[in-house]
């Protein structure tokens, strides 16, 4: 008898992924700026979240490791908290206690949840990761870049039930225009590889503001873009697109 | 700086009972939840008064779909000031205490002349309410080489002149219009003898908003090497020289202008 897996997505990256009873807590984003708007509703406050066995950080953007608020919101900061080590000396120093540095192909186990962290590529330094527990296992694309190296992640671990995948191709305008996040097309390339029963895109919604989306960032807002480019590129994935606050239940 | 606020607390979801009449039936009541995620802008208007944007706020609001906000600056049109408001700095701080009290968000503030400065004054005040800036043609700046024009000094044919790419467009001066009003009193008040803030750049390079700066290139107020001096200092400009525009593009060349806005 198989976990059960489930992932309700709380808004942009982050997701309430349960493996069973254990519950993981992807890249945290609760609150905003001036110039970061989630674009969608936030399903849920800090104090709403209930127990948690562990959070993974891709990076240290503020919409991806909004710390402050986890903080602020009197999360249990005993939870292990996994990320690069650009995240784990933040994550210290403002007070978590368990807090464990992997890089590319690096793991960590808590408890029954295994956690790899898999190549990234961003405009700072990212991982993505695989996690797993129960015989199942999870990707999570955070909002890196595609890159050769993701291709290497079916070989490590074999069957993948679910990818949560970016797909709005963020570029930054003072940049020339350097594309930072994989876009709908390429995201869609990576599911063929992942081959995953189910792709969940996230990482569209968000905006810079009126002015921000003109002079800072480019995005592609529409999910739709991915699920019609996977339907081309990886026709045997099952593509879904959750709004915020919504659970899925894998089979 | 940068403030964070908890995800929709800025605008929260607000649920009221309206009653209407429709006869025969009378009185039916209503319940609405009401959520606002509308992009509003914050219209200034500069030493002119509001009547140089009032236009343009039109333009604005009918072009673009969006709540526009064109505040008559206190003392400016007969409206009171009070003594202790004297300063751009507490002028901005205003404009700030009403987006809160209006509940908006995702603001962009702009402003011509005066009014660019006190745009750029706004932004400066690190509101999470304010998510970009437009500094029209802006004083405020002080840039070696190219003083500010005298404008206390200059005849109304002088003031158009060096106002307009072309004077002859400028519209005629209504009846009885002569001599400084209430208007340029406010505005004296406000800016003082020099218009211009010495620390004003200098602060504006620690700003992290993104500012459209967009000068007419005839201007002859305050010429282009201030809107090159803004650009230069902001850390996230862009920069929209309008040729045969002078210092009032709301009124030489609107339409360029709401172009350069809301260009890609
Ligand atoms: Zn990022």
């Amino acid at each position: 008898m198989t976990t059960p897996l489930t992932v309700t997505r709380i808004g942009h990256s982050c997701h309430l992924v349960g493996f069973g009873a254990t519950r993981v807590l992807t890249d945290p984003w609760f609150t905003t700026t001036a110039t970061y708007y989630p674009g969608e509703p936030v399903a849920s406050t800090v104090a709403a979240l209930g127990h948690v066995d562990a959070v993974v950080v891709s990076h240290d953007h503020y919409d991806h490791c909004d710390l402050d608020a986890l903080v602020d919101g009197g999360f249990d900061l005993g939870t292990p908290l996994l990320g690069p080590g650009t995240v784990t000396p933040i994550a210290a120093a403002k007070g978590f206690r368990d807090v464990r540095t992997i890089e590319a192909w690096q793991s960590e186990d808590v408890g029954d949840l295994t956690v790899t962290a898999t190549p990234g590529r961003h405009g700072v330094h990212e991982v993505t990761f695989v996690i797993q527990a129960g015989g199942r296992t999870v990707f999570f694309g955070g909002d890196s870049l595609r890159i050769p190296e993701q291709d290497e992640i079916p070989r490590r671990f074999g069957a993948i039930d679910l990818a949560l995948l970016p797909t709005n191709g963020l570029c930054i305008r003072p940049m020339n225009l350097q594309q930072v996040v994989m876009n709908a097309e390429q995201a869609a390339e990576l599911a063929a590889v992942l081959r995953p029963a189910l792709a969940i895109p996230h990482h569209y919604a968000f905006t810079s503001g009126r002015l921000g989306d003109r002079l800072i960032t480019k995005s592609d807002r529409d999910p739709r873009h991915f699920a019609e480019a996977a339907a081309r590129l990886a026709p045997g994935v099952a593509v879904r697109l959750v709004t915020p606050g919504t659970a899925v239940r894998l089979p | 700086m940068t403030t964070t606020v908890p995800a929709g607390s800025l605008r929260p979801t607000t649920t009221t009972r309206t009653t209407v009449d429709i006869p025969p039936v009378g009185a039916v009541e209503i319940t609405v939840a009401d959520r606002d995620r509308s992009q509003p802008f914050l219209l200034l208007h500069g030493g002119g008064g509001v009547a140089t944007m009032a236009g343009f706020a039109d333009l604005l609001a009918e072009r673009t779909h969006s709540r526009v906000l064109l505040p008559t600056h206190p003392g400016f049109g007969t409206t009171p000031r009070p003594d202790a408001l004297h300063a751009v700095a507490d002028l901005a701080r205003a404009y700030v205490a009403l987006l809160d009290r209006l509940g908006l968000a995702d603001v962009t503030v702009i402003g011509n002349s005066f009014g660019g400065w006190l745009a750029a004054e706004i932004a400066l005040l690190g509101s999470p309410r304010v998510s970009g800036a437009v500094l029209i043609d802006a004083v405020g700046i002080q840039v070696d080489g190219h003083p500010m024009a005298d404008v206390g000094a200059m005849t109304r044919a002088e003031l158009a002149a060096h106002s307009w790419h072309d004077p002859t467009r400028a519209p005629a001066p209504p009846p009885g219009a002569a001599g400084p009003g209430p208007d340029l009193q406010a505005l004296a008040a406000y800016s003082g003898p020099s218009m211009s803030d010495p620390t004003l750049l200098d602060r504006l390079r620690e700003l992290h908003l993104p500012v459209h700066v967009i000068w007419g290139e005839s201007d002859r107020i305050v010429d282009t090497a201030h809107a090159r001096a803004y650009a230069g200092a902001l850390p996230l400009a862009r920069l929209t020289i309008l040729p045969r525009t002078g210092h009032l593009p709301q009124l030489e060349t609107p339409e360029e202008l709401l172009g350069a806005l809301l260009d890609d």
